[in-house]
C-alpha cells in the first residue's frame, strides 16, 4: 500500500523495552496475544489472589505448628501449598485453555489466524505455550512457598524439586487435552456437551494430580531409592508426554486442509510411542525377571494398537495431488489409509514378534501362548472395520470417523456377542464359539495352556485374511479423492 | 497475464455440485463482483481461491503459481475477509491489528510502521486504543478490512463486506475499496446489494447454482444481457403549454395503448412512462427493445406528439442479474 506514514510518535523506548520487543518479536505470536489477554482477565486476578491468600494462610497455620516441634509439618504444608496451586494448574488453566480454543470457533477467528500462514501446529502450539507459562506464573508466585515448606522439616528438596517438575509436565499434558478437545466440536451442540465431558475429566485429572503426588511423598524416602519406582515413573512420564503429544498432532491434523501435511505428525508419535513401550515393557522384564511383564506387554502392545493404531490408520482414501507429487509413494509418513494401516500392521507384527522371542524362554505355555495370540486379536479388530467401511456409503471426509465407529461398534460385538449366544444356545463354554473374542479368547488360551495351538491359529489364521483383504480394499481406493 | 485464473473449478459435497467448471480471471487493479443468490456458490469459491477448501476439480493460479498444489506459498499475496468473522473482543484496534501483522511475520520497525499506515488508510488511527467490542459495525469491518491490508496482498477477496452496513459505511467502504484498487490490487467482491456492486465494479461474473452464466467487463455483461429481459421502462418527455399539457399527455397515452407490447401507461411530471412488455412465454431475442422503441417513437411522431426525449431505462447489474439467473436452489 503507497499510503504508508507513520503518524504517531511514541516515546523512545529504553533498553528493556527493546529486549522485551526483540523477545515478543522472535516467540509465537499466538503466545504474546494469548499471554497478553490471559493476564487481563477477571479469572486470573481473581485465582492469583485466591491462591496467594490461601498460601499465606497455609503459612501462618504452618508457623504456629511448627513451635510445637511436629516432624512432618513441612510435608503436610507442602502437600496444602501443591493443593492450592493444583487446583489453578490442573484445572483453572486447562480449563481457561479449552475456552481459548473453543471461542476462536466460536467467534470465528480461526480461520483468520489459519490465514496467515501461522498452520494450525504453530496456532496450536502457541496456545498450549501460553497457557503453560501463565501456569508458570502461578508456580513462579507459589515457589516462594514450597521452599518455606522445607524450612519447616520433613520434606527434603529433591522430593520438591521432582514434585514441581512433574507437576509441569502433567498441566502440559492436560492442557494439551483440552486444547485438543476443543478442536473436536463443529457444532454448538457438540461443543456443549464436551464441555461437560472435560470438566469432568479436569477434575478427575485434579484428583489424581492430587492424589498421585500425595501417594508419592509417603512413599518418597522407601521409593527414591528403589529401581522400580524410578523404571515405573519414567514409563508413566512417557506415556503422558507422549500422549499430549498425540493429542495435539491429531488435533494439528483435524484443522489442517488435505493438501497440508497432517498424517505426519500423528504417525511420527504413535511411532514413538509403540517403540517406547516396547522398550520399557522389554527392560521391565530384564530388570525383573518376571514372565507377567511379558504377558501385560503384548496385551498393553495390542490394546494400543487397536485404539492408538486404529485412529492412526483411519484415514479418508488417497491423498491431495500435491502429495503425489513430492517425496516417494510409499512413504509410510504420506496422508491416505493404505499408508496408515501399512505403519499400524507392521508396528504391531514386529511388537509381537519381539515379544514372542523371550516369551518363548518363559516357561509357562499358558503365558506363551497369551504373548503369540495377543497380536492376531488386535490385527483383526484392526482390518476389519477398514473393510467394512469401505462397502457402507459416506462422503469421503467421512471415512475417518466411519471406521473409528466401526472399529468401536466390532469391538464391542466381538466381546459381546459371543457370549450372549452361548448362553442363549446352551453352549456357554464351547471354546469355538469364543475364538475370536478379544477377552473370552484370550482367556481361554491361557487356560488351554499346552492344548491352545488351535486356539491361537484359528486368530491368526483370520488375521493374516483379514489383514491381507484390508491391503487390497484399500489399495483400490488409494486414489486421489481432492485435487 | 491475469493475476486471478480460476479453470474449470468444481467441488461436489456427494452429490451436491456447489461449484461447477468455473471459470474467469481476474487483473491487478480491477474489482471483479462476485454476484449470485444465496448458496450459489460465491462463498465456496472464494474459500477455494483463499485456500480454505480444496476443489474436486480444476485449477487456480494466482500470480502463475497454483493455490491448490502451493497454498502455502499463495497465502501471502491474499487477503481475505469472510462473511462472518470475529475481532478479538478483549483487544483493542491497536492489539488486534499489532498480533495479525506478528503473525504475518512482520517484525520491528517495519511491523510498526505497517500497522500505523492501515490505521491511517482505514481511518483507525482516532480509535486506536479503543477495544474492539464498543465499536459499531462499519467500524469493526475498517478492522477487518485493515486485517486484510497488513501483509499489503496482491489479491483482496472480500465475501459479503457491505452486509448490515449503514449508507455512510457502504459508502465508505466503496471509497476504501476504489482506492485500493488504484493502486494496483485485484479485488474479488461479493455481495447481495447489486446497486453497490454496479457502482464499484468494473467486472463482473454472475454464478446460479454452482455454474457461472456470465462473466467480462461490467459493460460486456450489461450489453450481452440487454435485450434478454422481457420487459423494460421508457420515459418518454413531451413539449406542452400548462394549458396544453392535459390534452397532449392523454393523445400520448392513448396513441401508446394502441401500440403492441404496451402496457401500465401512466402520466409523469412533464410527459408519460410506459413499459414494453413481451407476452408471457416468448423468448427474448437480441435487440427486441431496440426495435420496439424505434416503432414506437415512429409512431409518436407520425401522430404529431411534441416528443422532447424518450429514453429506456439505464440497464443495470439488477437487470443483468434478474435476466440470467432463473432463481433456483439447490
Amino acid at each position: 500500500m503507497s499510503t504508508a506514514t507513520a503518524t504517531t510518535t511514541p516515546a523512545t523506548p529504553d533498553a528493556f523495552d527493546r529486549l522485551g520487543e526483540r523477545v515478543a518479536d522472535a516467540i509465537n505470536p499466538i503466545v504474546v496475544k494469548e499471554v497478553r489477554q490471559g493476564l487481563r482477565t477477571r479469572v486470573f486476578t481473581i485465582f492469583f489472589a485466591v491462591m496467594l491468600a490461601a498460601n499465606l494462610l497455609i503459612s501462618l497455620v504452618a508457623f504456629a505448628f511448627a513451635d510445637e516441634g511436629g516432624t512432618r509439618t513441612g510435608q503436610d504444608a507442602f502437600m496444602a501449598y501443591f493443593v492450592a496451586l493444583a487446583c489453578v494448574q490442573f484445572f483453572v488453566i486447562p480449563y481457561s485453555a479449552y475456552r481459548s480454543m473453543s471461542r476462536e470457533a466460536e467467534e470465528e477467528t480461526w480461520v483468520l489466524l489459519t490465514l496467515t500462514g501461522l498452520g494450525p501446529r504453530r496456532i496450536l502450539a502457541g496456545k498450549v505455550a501460553s497457557f503453560v507459562l501463565q501456569g508458570t506464573l502461578y508456580a513462579s508466585a507459589a515457589a516462594p512457598f514450597l521452599l518455606f515448606s522445607y524450612y519447616l522439616n520433613g520434606i527434603d528438596l529433591p522430593t520438591i524439586v521432582v514434585a514441581l517438575a512433574t507437576s509441569i509436565a502433567y498441566q502440559l499434558f492436560l492442557v494439551a487435552l483440552s486444547v485438543s478437545m476443543a478442536t473436536l466440536a463443529e457444532t454448538r451442540l457438540v461443543r456443549g456437551l464436551l464441555h461437560f465431558v472435560l470438566l469432568g475429566l479436569l477434575l478427575q485429572g485434579l484428583g489424581f494430580g492430587i492424589g498421585g503426588t500425595a501417594g508419592a511423598m509417603e512413599l518418597s524416602r522407601k521409593a527414591l531409592a528403589d529401581g522400580v519406582f524410578w523404571l515405573s515413573a519414567l514409563a508413566g512420564t512417557f506415556a503422558m508426554v507422549t500422549t499430549g503429544m498425540l493429542f495435539f498432532e491429531l488435533a494439528a491434523a483435524r484443522l489442517s486442509l488435505p493438501s497440508e501435511d497432517y498424517a505426519r505428525g500423528p504417525r511420527r508419535w504413535y511411532l514413538v510411542q509403540a517403540v517406547g513401550m516396547l522398550a520399557f515393557f522389554l527392560w521391565g522384564y530384564a530388570a525383573s525377571g518376571e514372565r507377567g511383564v511379558l504377558v501385560a506387554g503384548a496385551l498393553s502392545q495390542a490394546a494400543h494398537a487397536l485404539l492408538v493404531g486404529q485412529t492412526v490408520a483411519s484415514d479418508r482414501d488417497g491423498m491431495a495431488r500435491v502429495h503425489w507429487a513430492t517425496g516417494k509413494r510409499f512413504s509410510p509418513f504420506k496422508p491416505g489409509a493404505l499408508r496408515g494401516f501399512t505403519v499400524v500392521t507392521v508396528v504391531t507384527l514386529a511388537a509381537g514378534a519381539l515379544y514372542a522371542v523371550p516369551g518363548f524362554s518363559a516357561g509357562d505355555p499358558g503365558m506363551e501362548a497369551v504373548i503369540i495370540a495377543a497380536p492376531a486379536f488386535a490385527l483383526v479388530y484392526l482390518a476389519t472395520p477398514q473393510i467394512v467401511a469401505r462397502w457402507v456409503p459416506h462422503p469421503p471426509s467421512q471415512t475417518a470417523l466411519m471406521v473409528r465407529v466401526l472399529a468401536f461398534g466390532l469391538f464391542v460385538l466381538g466381546v459381546g456377542l459371543p457370549p450372549l449366544v452361548g448362553e442363549l444356545v446352551a453352549e456357554a463354554d464351547n471354546l469355538a464359539l469364543n475364538l475370536l473374542n478379544p477377552t473370552v479368547g484370550l482367556v481361554n488360551v491361557a487356560k488351554a495352556k499346552v492344548d491352545a495351538l488351535p486356539l491361537v491359529l484359528v486368530p491368526w489364521g483370520v488375521a493374516l485374511g483379514v489383514t491381507a483383504w484390508a491391503f487390497a480394499v484399500l489399495r483400490r481406493h488409494d486414489v486421489e479423492p481432492l485435487a | 497475464m491475469s493475476l486471478l485464473t480460476v479453470k474449470g473449478l468444481s467441488r461436489h459435497f456427494g452429490s451436491l455440485k456447489a461449484v461447477d467448471d468455473v471459470t474467469f480471471s481476474l487483473d491487478a487493479g480491477t474489482i471483479l463482483g462476485f454476484i449470485g443468490p444465496n448458496g450459489a456458490g460465491k462463498s465456496t469459491t472464494m474459500r477455494i481461491i483463499a485456500t480454505l477448501d480444496v476443489p474436486t476439480a480444476g485449477e487456480v493460479l494466482l500470480d502463475g503459481q497454483s493455490v491448490v498444489a502451493r497454498p502455502d506459498a499463495a497465502r501471502p499475496l491474499i487477503g481475505y475477509m469472510p462473511d462472518r468473522y470475529g475481532t478479538y473482543e478483549d483487544m483493542t484496534v491497536f492489539e488486534f491489528l499489532d498480533f495479525f501483522a506478528r503473525a504475518y511475520k512482520l517484525r520491528g520497525k517495519e511491523r510498526v510502521e505497517r500497522v500505523d499506515s492501515v490505521m491511517e488508510f482505514t481511518g483507525l488511527l482516532p480509535l486506536k486504543d479503543k477495544l474492539t467490542s464498543e465499536l459499531s459495525k462499519g467500524m469493526k469491518q475498517r478492522v477487518a478490512l485493515g486485517r486484510t491490508l497488513l501483509h499489503d496482498p496482491k489479491l483482496l477477496i472480500l465475501d459479503e463486506p457491505a452486509d448490515g452496513l449503514d449508507p455512510r459505511a457502504r459508502i465508505e467502504l466503496r471509497e476504501l475499496l476504489r482506492a485500493l484498487a488504484s493502486q494496483g490490487k485485484a479485488v474479488l467482491i461479493s455481495s447481495h446489494i447489486l446497486t453497490e456492486l454496479s457502482e464499484i465494479c468494473d467486472a463482473c461474473a454472475i454464478i446460479e447454482q454452482g455454474r457461472l452464466l456470465a462473466t467480462g467487463s461490467v459493460q460486456e455483461v450489461l450489453s450481452r444481457t440487454h435485450g434478454a429481459l422481457p420487459s423494460t421502462d421508457v420515459e418518454v418527455r413531451l413539449h406542452a403549454t400548462p394549458g396544453a399539457r392535459d390534452a397532449v399527455t392523454q393523445k400520448a397515452e392513448r396513441l401508446l395503448l394502441e401500440q403492441p407490447l404496451v402496457v401500465d401507461v401512466v402520466p409523469s411530471n412533464d410527459g408519460v412512462r410506459f413499459r414494453i412488455e413481451l407476452p408471457q412465454g416468448t423468448q427474448p431475442t437480441p435487440g427486441w427493445v431496440d426495435g420496439a422503441c424505434v416503432r414506437i417513437l415512429k409512431a409518436m411522431v407520425a401522430a404529431e406528439l411534441p416528443v422532447v426525449s424518450f429514453q429506456t431505462r439505464e440497464h443495470d447489474l439488477e437487470d443483468a442479474f434478474m435476466s440470467v439467473t432463473r432463481g433456483r436452489v439447490q
